[in-house]
């Protein structure tokens, strides 16, 4: 596969789940995860061991699938009603491939109405850095790990899927 | 003319206009957060000579700085030439604090060292040092301060009980010791800050706001806080001066609870504390586990998180926490700490995102609630909860099944008496 071939395969991916997230489309998302998905949000950079920092959320799959089971009870008051959103993603590299596992790092704009109270727009700039490997022929995500601009500042709710 | 307090808080009832009316919001960062005791921040955040950290206490900007003697101060962050901030990161390091207006610099104790051009002054040098609190206590690493110095001794403000309720916190680690150093969160919420000190103390509204965790997940909260059962054996406690407890501890079903796991997973730490507090207190420890409790004006002791209510405006707070850590332990153990803190708190989490939600609609709900309609019998919010069924015991202190408003109803009598100035006995 060439290295143009293996970027467009990438951004379909990046495309899709972005996509998924926004709808929330659960089921389909959590079909793109490995079964060993990390899934970080640092109050921070995204530097050090994450299992020794306070974050905003670090989830191993057990936890990303509670996540999602939450959302999904129709009784989760902080996505009820879900929010409308859109989220455009660019600046995307495959910085590394290694073993099968391809790095790739993104910048993303969430736009995010708090439909549930204040009916703010609330804007969500970062970037994400994704690992993907192969499963059964297809992408799958084994972690996503989010740099919020904002990261120090504190955040509002945070309760979709970023 | 002021506002008239004791016309809008009353024993069963407040009114909602004391939610966002600016005036009101003026008079409690003065009568609350400048003349009374507020907790500031740990002793283990700042544990070399010069680290310092700097917070918010109501709408004043603070460092708290580990001076090079070892002691703890907390001083303005507010240079006294021409106000500029002298510290505008989260934390530091430093030998001095240096001014970037005019390149004054002061000594960790606030004490101004240097003035650039010094023959331009004649004013007398201790005038020109930094504010500081006039007030600085701790217990326990929990630093506490009365800005302007008005308000007595600590343990006038602390009462027993809230001693007690740090030292039950701080005695489960196998050293005593508690460890708040891995950070801060903050969690931004457009409500006024006194829902925070009420959501976080409120037993009746788990079962409900909280019904998709409970449903999703085994969590400790559905044997002491969900269901008819478990909400009259668990107690709301208002010990006086404001401070607050969810008592839990009837309820749980069994040791360790509080920690979501079982003593084989933990075998360690329960030898540990043990052999600090001999077998007989650590196994009541074990069942008992940490209070969920709120200290007036603004720490919550949430078992093993700890938060800051924040004030930023009448309609817009902050909600801060970090993990608790405890001292000789295993790195797994702090680590689930860590895991459990960001699972129930926080803006991502699977609990308080659903306060927040609340807060923020009780926010819109009373955004448009006058003081004036006070004698119109309109806006005001119910309190009254197990009023007729609340205990009250020798020595003052009301409890009542954990889903009444006992609590509440705590919080708004102490707010009362320092608005008033009038407290009573």
């Amino acid at each position: 596969m060439t290295s143009l071939q293996l970027k467009a395969e990438v951004e379909g991916f990046l495309y899709r789940e972005a996509r998924l997230a926004d709808e929330f489309q659960l089921d389909e998302w959590e079909a793109l995860l490995t079964d060993d998905f990390h899934y970080w949000v640092p109050a921070g950079r995204l530097e050090g061991d994450p299992a020794e920092q306070l974050g905003y959320l670090n989830d191993n799959r057990a936890r990303i699938a509670t996540r999602i089971r939450q959302l999904k009870t129709g009784k989760r008051l902080s996505q009820l009603p879900v929010s409308p959103m859109r989220r455009t993603i660019s600046n995307i590299e495959v910085v590394d491939q290694d073993d099968g596992t391809i790095s790739v790092k993104a910048n993303f704009v969430i736009y995010e109405i708090a439909a549930q109270s204040t009916g703010e727009l609330r804007i969500w700039p970062g970037q994400a850095q994704y690992r993907l490997r192969r499963v059964d022929g297809s992408l799958r995500m084994s972690s996503k790990w989010v740099e919020l601009v904002t990261a120090e500042l504190g955040q509002r709710n945070l309760t979709f899927l970023i | 003319m002021g506002i008239d307090y004791e016309q809008l808080v009353r024993g069963d009832r407040i009114h909602a206009s004391l939610l966002h009316d600016p005036e009101a919001f003026a008079d409690e960062m003065e009568r609350i957060f400048v003349n009374g005791w507020v907790f500031v921040g740990h002793e283990s955040e700042i544990k070399e000579h010069g680290d310092w950290v700097t917070r918010q206490l109501g709408t004043e900007s603070v460092i708290m700085v580990r001076e090079s003697d070892g002691s703890v101060k907390v001083l303005s962050n507010r240079c006294s030439h021409r106000g500029t901030a002298l510290c505008w990161e989260q934390r530091g390091n430093d030998t001095s604090f240096q001014c970037t207006y005019h390149n004054w610099r002061f000594g960790l104790d606030g004490s101004v060292r240097a003035i650039p051009f010094p023959d331009g002054y004649d004013t007398p040098k201790e005038e020109l040092d930094l504010d500081a609190a006039k007030r600085l206590e701790t217990h326990r690493g929990f630093v506490f301060v009365n800005l302007d110095g008005s308000a007595g001794p600590l343990a006038d403000h602390l009462g027993a009980a809230g001693y007690e309720l740090i030292d039950r916190l701080c005695d489960l680690s196998p050293t005593g010791e508690i460890d708040l150093s891995k950070g801060w969160i903050a969690h931004r919420v457009q409500s006024n800050w006194k829902l925070w000190p009420e959501s976080d103390s409120d037993g009746y509204h788990v079962g409900f706001v909280h019904a998709s965790m409970s449903e999703t997940t085994d969590t400790y909260y559905d044997e002491v806080a969900v269901g008819g059962e478990a909400v009259r054996r668990s107690r709301a406690i208002d010990y006086g001066k404001g401070h607050i407890e969810l008592d839990w501890r009837p309820s749980y079903q069994r040791q360790l609870a509080w920690l979501g796991t079982t003593r084989d997973k933990v075998d360690s730490y329960c030898e540990a504390l043990t052999e600090r507090t001999g077998t007989e207190s650590a196994e009541q420890m074990l069942w008992d586990g940490p209070p969920h409790a709120f200290l007036f004006p603004n720490l919550f002791l949430g078992e093993l998180v700890i938060a800051i209510v924040e004030p930023v405006g009448p309609g817009e707070m902050i909600h801060r926490h970090t993990s608790v850590q405890f001292q000789g332990v295993s790195e797994d153990f702090n680590r689930r700490l860590l895991r459990q803190t960001e699972a129930a708190v926080g803006p991502a989490s699977f609990i308080t995102s659903d306060d927040a939600i609340t807060a923020e609609r009780i926010q819109a709900g009373i955004s448009g609630t006058q003081r004036s309609w006070a004698d119109q019998d309109r806006g005001w919010i119910d309190l009254s909860r197990g009023l007729h069924r609340e205990q009250i015991d020798e020595t003052g202190v009301r409890s009542s099944d954990a889903s009444d408003e006992t609590t509440n109803r705590g919080f708004w009598h102490r707010y009362l008496e320092l608005m008033t100035g009038q407290v009573s006995a």
